[in-house]
Order: C-alpha cells, then structure tokens, then sequence
C-alpha cells in the first residue's frame, strides 16, 4: 500500500467540508429516518458511529426511485420537449460500502451498454467513489461468497480503512489519488498501514455467512424446468418487491407519463421483477406465477446475467435477507440447489 | 446465446438521447377492424424523414404524450418510403388512447429497434408465410418487400386467417395479393357468416392442406400464441427443420434496448436479440417463457 496516506476521524469533518466545496457530497444519514446517502449538511459526522450500511443503496444517487427524463408541453407549433437541466456539479459519495461499489460496475455493464443510458451515464462519469472498509459486517453480509469482501477496491477511487482513530486513505484510481494529493493529508506510517491490513484480515474473518457458488449457473439450469422445486421455494414470498428495490445491483425501471396531453413529463421508475404487472401484457402474462418470478429474479443474479457479462449480480450485500419481511434467505435457497450429478458435470 | 452485438444497428436519436422521442404526425388512419386501426405517420423533421430507414421485423416505442408508450412493429415496408405505418389493436391504456388519435395529432416514435427478418437469407428461396388476425402486420411488411425485389426470391405462398371475415385486417393487401400472379395467396376464417364464400377453417389446417415444400423453403409465422403453438407442428410434419421456420416473439416492453429487463427469456431480451427468432433458436433458449 504505498502511497497511502491516514487522516485523524476528528479532523474528518473539515475534509468533508473542503470536498463540499467541489462535489455535491454524498454521506451516509438517517435524517429521513432510514439510513441513506444524503447531501451533507456541513459538519456532521455521526454516522461514523452508527454505520454499516444503508437501507437504500447508493444506486438512488445514480439510479433514482423515480426521475425526470424529459417535459413536453404543446404550443402552437405542437409538442416541445425538453431535456431536464444537466447536473453541473460532480458527485462524490462519501464511505461507500466495498459490496455497493462493485455493484455500480455491475450495472455500469448494463447502462453502458451500445445503447448507453444518457442519464445513468451522465451522474456516473462525473461521480468519485470514497469506499470505507468494513469494520462491522451484518450476520447477513455474504460478500466473501460472491467475489467481493469486506475491503475489496473494485468500482471506488478512493479506498478508507477504519484503524482507530484514524482512516487509512488509499486511492485506487488516478482520480482517487489526485483528490487525495490535493487534500493535504498526511502520510500514513508503515505500523498504519499494518493495522489497516489487520482491519482489514480481522473484517473478513467477521463474514461467516458463506454459500458455494461454484456451478451455480449450471446447477440453476438443471434444475430450472422444476415446477415443483420452484414452487416451494417460492412459497412464502409475498412479491412485495423490497428485495428487488432495496438490491444494489438490481436495476429494472418502468417508463411512464405524469400530466396530459399538454403538458407533463415522462418518469423513469424503478420496477420489479416481483410483481405479476411487471411482464403483465393484455392477453397475457409470462410470469403470472408467482414461483416463475421468484424463479427469474434468483436466475437473473446467478445464471442469466453471469452468461451475458461473465460475473454474478450480488455482491452479497445482505439487504435482501435483512429487509425481506418473510425471511426469504438468498444463501439458503442458492445452498440448497443441488449440486450437480457426475453426469451433468459443469457447462 | 451470447450477448447480441447490436453496435451497428442504426439508430436515430433525438438530442442524442435514447429515450427521446421523435415527433411524428398521423398522416392517415384506416380502420383495419372493428378494434385494429393502422396509423400512417411521418415525422416532423424533414431531415429525419429522407434519412430514416428500417428494416422489415423492427419494431418502433409510439409514445401518445400524457399517455405513454407502447412498442409496435413497424407493419409498413421499408421498400415504399412514402410513409410509415403500425398498425395497433385496442386494448389497453395506450393502445386506447391511440385509436382515440385523428388525423394531424402527433406521437412519439423512438427506433427502430430490434433485429428485423434476417431478409438476405431469404434470398433464393421458396417463401411460406403464415399469418392470423394482427400478426398480419410484421409480416406485411415483410410481404411487400419481398414483392418489390421479386425476382430474389422463389414461389411465396401467403397463408392468412383470422376469427370471422370481419376479423380479417389488411384486406386492401388481400385484394392486390389475390390478384397478384406471382404470389399464392390462402385466406382462412374460423368461422364464416353469410356472406363469406372463401375458406372456413383454423390457420394450421389450411397450412397442412396447402402442404408447401420444405425444400428450399422459409416459413414465417406470426400471430396469436395459440396459433403458432399449432403450426410449428405441422411444419414439422411437412419437412421444414427448426432452423427453417421463423417467428417473432411479443413481450411487454418499455424500454426497448435491453434496459428494463421485463421481454427478457432466460438470458435473452426479446427486444434487443429479437424479435425475429428462429424456432432452432427459441428450442434452445434456457427458459421456456417465450
């Protein structure tokens, strides 16, 4: 870790003040009541005493629950549409958690994709990402399952580890280590950097959530025609949708139109592969069975996705155990699909 | 199936936004039944008029503003640029604000999107295509661009049924395909009335007593589920292979560029990889929700 530098928690707030200037800084904050990123207020940083992670993954900074796409309005000359005003000001958020930062990869390959997303790309591009390490994992983390862990650097520019008293700053991209030259902090000694790697070693050992995903496309297929496997499986979920809302990775929006004919908007909204009107059409519905939704959302994290862009879409952030009204555990479900038989062998 | 590399796929878009509309005027409505309308419309920009181009089988998101959007085929062929056309059932909030639409209103068009029939490998070949109620409208396209290049192609059987004779769409089409010599035309109705004096019998049928070749032979078939569950079975029966039978898929969509996940089958997303398959390629999909 050369190049590493630390800065005191107590002097924290000035940092944060100093980014505040530049950025429109995102902190992790409860003044809604539910943990989220919200734009920082000036000099609070309680949350350096509360937080593991929040509710509403930072995906809503990039990915919003609802958005403008554009307004029309109808004149003489019929209807006129206009582009909602391009954000000026770069975004940084701040104490990312390592699982929700790879998750923004993730859906960087489905938004950067040949068609790219003008408004997902145009908050992306001009984010900087400072993760903090986790000190204090959920029992129901599971990151170290999925390729992730608890001080992986993949997706941030800046990467904090939690010694103490200190943060061990470290930048892991060019615009990671020029923002941290230029924030005058000071270099980190070698025994700082021991005890970050110790953090870091002592916050894996904390994630004892573990599931075998070797196979796991394979196994899925195999048992993918299983009518019955599914629907047990599916049985007590409520299609409420938190899961999907709630999921860093996920991603699913609907289109829609606020006003009339005159003048309105066209919104972007989440949307989730838990609801029967999801796929709904006139004459009918592919996945009106609750299981087949059940079945498509398990399947799209470990087995379609991986086919298209090679990796899983779950970083095991846990939110979908932690928050699932029903208890419906994704490790139990993906421990419990079969292992493959010596005939099926691996695909 | 890998991820389809749609990098050159041409696209039109407004402001250099994806989700953008065009503006488009409805230029003339025709009342194709009593619940199926085909909309004739040109966009505003005249600029975007001489270089829009498509292909048949691609499909277009028709945005009623304050409404919504809907996607649907393009059902005009990209060989009689004159205008564009689609062609929209009634039945839900979109669809019923469309057909609330009169002549000089204006829609959102983004596209075109999708794969369009793969129409250089129908070149050569014996072409057989099978069609009920408003799957009529991806395939007229198809028709009538192969029509234009007639002499690319071999015989062109047209096998096209709908519920009762009031039911039956595109009858202008049906009158110059009649009388047309270089192509064989076979119109069905599941049930006559009085006046009816064509044939009465389910598509399927009709295709197995027609019995084309499979020899050199395309067939494509759009239409209700129900209908396509039932001809690819026959086809099977009369020789043609997997690879030779051609369909496309319908899924509710809105993005229409592989964004919002919802036409996705297993890995694929109808909207992007299709929504031309052929059926080698719809046995082999991971899942069976097509």
């Amino acid at each position: 870790m050369a190049g590493s530098k630390k800065i005191k928690k107590q002097d924290l707030a000035q940092l944060l003040s100093q980014w505040s200037q530049e950025f429109s800084l995102f902190v992790p904050s409860r003044t809604s009541g539910l943990a989220e990123m919200t734009e920082y207020d000036g000099q609070d940083i309680s949350f350096l005493g509360w937080y593991r992670n929040t509710i509403i993954p930072p995906k809503a900074s990039f990915l919003p629950h609802m958005e403008e796409m554009f307004s029309f309005h109808r004149n003489k000359q019929g209807h006129q549409l206009e582009l909602p005003p391009l954000e000026e000001q770069k975004r940084l958020i701040f104490a990312i958690r390592p699982c929700d930062a790879r998750a923004l990869t993730i859906l960087d390959n489905v938004f950067e994709d040949t068609y790219p997303d003008p408004y997902y790309r145009g908050r992306r591009r001009r984010a900087i990402l400072v993760g903090l390490g986790c000190t204090n994992p959920y029992d129901s983390c599971f990151c170290t399952s999925v390729g992730s862990g608890p001080s992986e650097t993949t997706g941030v520019d800046i990467m904090l580890t939690d010694i103490g008293d200190e943060l061990v700053t470290r930048g892991t991209t060019k615009a990671g280590e020029e923002l941290i030259a230029g924030s005058g902090l000071v270099k980190a000694t070698k025994a700082d950097q021991k005890r970050a790697e110790q953090s870091q070693e002592a916050a894996r050992q904390k994630v004892t959530r573990k599931v075998d995903t070797r196979d796991m496309a394979s196994r899925l297929q195999a048992v993918f025609d299983d009518r019955d496997y599914w629907q047990q499986i599916a049985a007590k979920c409520l299609s409420c949708g938190i899961c999907t809302l709630l999921c860093p990775t996920c991603y699913c929006f609907d289109i829609n139109d606020e006003g009339s004919p005159e003048k309105g908007t066209r919104c972007r909204s989440l949307d989730s592969c838990a609801f029967p009107v999801y796929t709904k059409m006139p004459m009918e519905n592919p996945r009106d069975e609750k299981w087949r939704r059940v079945r498509n959302r398990l399947c799209h994290k470990y087995e379609f996705y991986p086919m298209l862009f090679d990796t899983i879409a779950c970083t095991g952030c846990g939110r979908c155990i932690r928050l699932c009204p029903v208890n419906w555990d994704i490790t139990q479900i993906l421990e419990g699909v079969p292992e493959l038989s010596q005939a099926e062998g691996p695909k | 199936m890998t991820i389809t590399d749609i990098s050159q796929r041409k696209r039109f878009l407004a402001q250099g936004n994806v989700y953008l509309p065009h503006i488009a005027v409805i230029e003339r409505i025709i009342d194709e039944t009593p619940g199926i309308r085909t909309f004739h419309f040109n966009f505003k920009d005249e600029r975007l008029r001489g270089e829009f181009t498509f292909e048949s089988g691609q499909f277009g998101e028709f945005s009623v503003f304050g409404v919504g959007e809907a996607p649907f085929c393009i059902s005009s062929s990209p060989t009689r640029q004159d205008h564009l056309g689609f062609t929209v059932q009634r039945v839900g909030r979109v669809t019923n604000a469309l057909h609330r639409l009169a002549v000089g209103a204006e829609i959102g068009f983004r596209g075109p999107y999708g794969n369009g029939f793969p129409i250089n490998n129908l070149e050569g070949k014996n072409l057989v295509f099978v069609a009920g109620g408003i799957g009529l409208a991806p395939l007229r396209s198809l028709v009538w661009n192969v029509i234009d290049n007639r002499a690319k192609y071999r015989n062109v059987d047209i096998i096209y049924g709908a519920r009762s004779p009031a039911d039956l769409c595109f009858k202008y089409d049906l009158d110059s395909w009649q009388k047309d010599k270089t192509v064989n035309l076979f119109t069905t109705v599941d049930k006559g009335d009085d006046k009816w004096k064509g044939r009465v019998g389910f598509v399927p049928q009709v295709l197995e007593g027609v019995a084309p070749s499979a020899e050199g032979a395309v067939a494509v078939v759009c239409g209700p589920p129900i209908m396509i569950r039932f001809t690819f079975p026959v086809l099977e029966k009369l020789g043609f292979a997997p690879e030779q039978m051609l369909t496309t898929l319908e899924k509710r969509m809105k993005c229409g560029i592989g964004k919002c996940g919802r036409c996705n089958i297993g890995n694929i997303y109808v909207c992007r990889d299709g929504p031309v398959f052929s059926y080698a390629q719809i046995m082999n999909l991971v899942s069976s929700e097509y």
